[in-house]
């Protein structure tokens, strides 16, 4: 199933926070980061089970992450990835000429994929090296 | 049964947050140097203290990478080979500073300037726009145990402390008893503005929910009815005009209000645009009340690089060093910037990790060039630096100063020994200095 019209958000969550103090490279940043919490009302369309991976699309790039449901709902709409590695993959690099990039408000699309594979840290930014 | 030497050191400043808590207490085993306990700390700087522990994401040894593996090698080839980089560039980065204390940071700049770079910290990519906006047009400020004492309406707008700053509330902001808030919570109001119903604004008294990128139409519509203009309009950024009217009369009618503001403000489509209305906002609010307002600063010495980026160079962040003397454009000579235009020919990172902050057309030229990493453990950016330079981690491992959000100086405490090889960040920074100086014949 795919979900258009939503607008991104990245955001900070206490589990990102932890896994960034020393674990940045452990599978502990995945669970924490690699993560796009739905509005329930939304994942609901998107008619898949929790934690399926799901590919988030913007001007900018793509990713693909696990999905959840917020528990910072209802934001009908809205979805958002903790700030990390896998957010900024499909954030606006653009600063408006202030040097700081558009992280939050990005149009995105999602697109439910269970077969997809969701990379760690590692092999993510490994991407973004060029041989 | 092993009886463990142990010692706790108590009033332990926390090197994790802007909120700078300074009443932890670490115990701390003597004979192999390791924490083994924390108490008082949230959950972050809880780990924080753990992983600085000897462990597999830990380095303790000089690095330099040979044919796609790492190699450990002594501190002086480990600085000789990263002088060489850092002097063969014509446009070095120098980017981090905010994770480490004042000294290192004071070295830095002495470094940047030496080697004619770009030296920026990560204000650059969290309160920049917060600096352009202050700069713009000031800022009516406090410290945290004013607000404590005083304050008894709260706004966050555009953050949220549950997760980014778990102990502000009960710290400064909302649950601690205050000399003239005894009561606490009972004595504050509280107003979370955000599109999302976050834990912060889940035990708000009020919550704003505005639509995403919209914040500063929200701001002026506020300044607006404040000073008496009326709309023609029933909702600005998703908000009914009539609650908009009502929130003008709590904040008229408050002692002493506060607003903190986050990410939510400047990293929006409207940046430090969203930051000047904001704190017009808070100026014209002066004409009812008390009213402030703090940037809810991330990283615990953040406020500390620009501190000291300002008074050895004039400027906050984002400064080139090309032509010999210190020039500041955000935009032209902000990190994230000048890696998109692909300007930069070699990086040094200070205790940070851009590999995992910058959007990634940033990391990519990032890569592209030799890179230097001064950080403790592995992440995304150090893993695929050319050379990784171990420090002790300054507030556990080494004294030093830094500035609180509210731009408070506070000592950090040593609990305990570093392991390995590991050097302070000011000692690496300094030899690095003395290094570049010889080969220049300065």
């Amino acid at each position: 199933m795919v979900l258009n019209s939503l607008i991104l958000i990245t955001c900070r969550t206490i589990n990102q926070g932890v896994a960034l103090e020393g674990g940045k490279v452990s599978r502990e940043n995945v669970r924490a980061c690699a993560l796009c919490a739905f509005d329930k009302e939304d994942f609901k369309k998107l008619d898949c089970l929790v934690g399926t991976p799901v590919k988030v699309i913007t001007d900018f790039g793509e990713v693909m992450v696990y999905s959840t449901i917020s528990d910072e709902g209802p934001h009908p709409g809205i979805i958002s990835i903790p700030m990390g590695p896998w957010a900024n993959q499909v954030v606006n690099p653009d600063s408006q000429s202030c040097g700081t990039p558009t992280y939050k408000g990005m149009d995105a699309r999602v697109e439910a994929i269970p077969s997809g594979k969701v990379l760690d840290a590692v092999d993510l930014i490994k991407l973004l090296k060029v041989a | 049964m092993v009886v463990k030497e142990i010692k706790t050191i108590t009033d332990v400043v926390c090197p994790f947050c802007g909120t700078l808590c300074d009443d932890l207490e670490v115990d701390v085993d003597v004979k192999e140097q390791k924490v083994i306990e924390v108490r008082n700390g949230c959950q972050i700087g809880t780990k924080k203290y753990f992983s600085s522990n000897p462990s597999e994401h830990r380095y303790e040894k000089p690095l330099i990478r040979d044919n796609g593996s790492y190699k450990e090698v002594s501190w002086d080839e480990a600085l000789d080979k990263a002088a060489d980089i850092l002097i063969q560039a014509k446009r070095p980065l120098l980017y981090g500073f905010s994770s480490t204390e004042c000294e290192a940071q004071g070295k830095g700049v002495e470094l940047g300037e030496m080697l004619g770079g770009i030296l920026d910290n990560t204000a650059s990519v969290c309160h920049g726009p917060s600096l352009l906006a202050i700069q713009d047009v000031g800022a009516p400020t406090s410290t945290l145990g004013e607000y404590k004492n005083r304050a008894d309406l709260i706004i966050f707008w555009g953050c949220n402390p549950v997760h980014a700053h778990p102990r502000h509330l009960g710290r400064y902001s909302e649950f601690v008893r205050g000399y003239f808030r005894k009561d606490g919570r009972n004595d504050r109001y509280l107003i979370v503005v955000d599109p999302r119903n976050t834990h912060t604004a889940q035990i708000a008294d009020l919550h704003i929910q505005v639509n995403p990128n919209e914040d500063y139409e929200l701001v002026n519509t506020i300044r607006a009815i404040l000073r008496g203009v009326e709309l023609d309009i029933d909702a600005v950024s998703g908000v009914p005009i009539e609650d908009i009217k009502k929130l003008v009369e709590t904040l008229k009618s408050c002692n002493f209000g506060v607003l903190f503001f986050g990410m939510g403000l400047t990293q929006t489509l409207s940046h430090h645009r969203n930051i000047d209305a904001a704190i017009c906002l808070v100026r014209e609010l002066n004409d009812h009340t008390k009213f402030c307002l703090t940037p809810m600063r991330g990283h615990y010495n953040v406020a500390g690089a620009n501190q000291v980026f300002t008074w050895q160079t004039g400027y906050a962040y984002s400064i080139d060093f090309s032509k010999g003397y210190a020039r500041y454009n955000p935009g032209e000579f902000s990190s994230v910037d000048v890696l998109i235009k692909d300007e930069i020919d070699a990086s040094l990172i200070v205790a940070s990790d851009p590999a995992s902050n910058f959007p990634a057309a940033a990391v990519r030229n990032m890569f592209k060039h030799p890179l230097i990493s001064i950080e403790p453990h592995h992440t995304p950016t150090s893993i695929n630096a050319d050379i990784i330079l171990p420090p002790a981690i300054a507030g556990i491992e080494c004294e030093g100063t830094a500035y609180r959000m509210d731009s408070v100086p506070l000592r950090l405490r040593k609990v305990k020994e570093a392991p390995g090889e590991c050097l302070t960040d000011k000692e690496i920074l300094e030899r690095l200095v003395e290094i570049v100086k010889k080969k220049k014949g300065e």
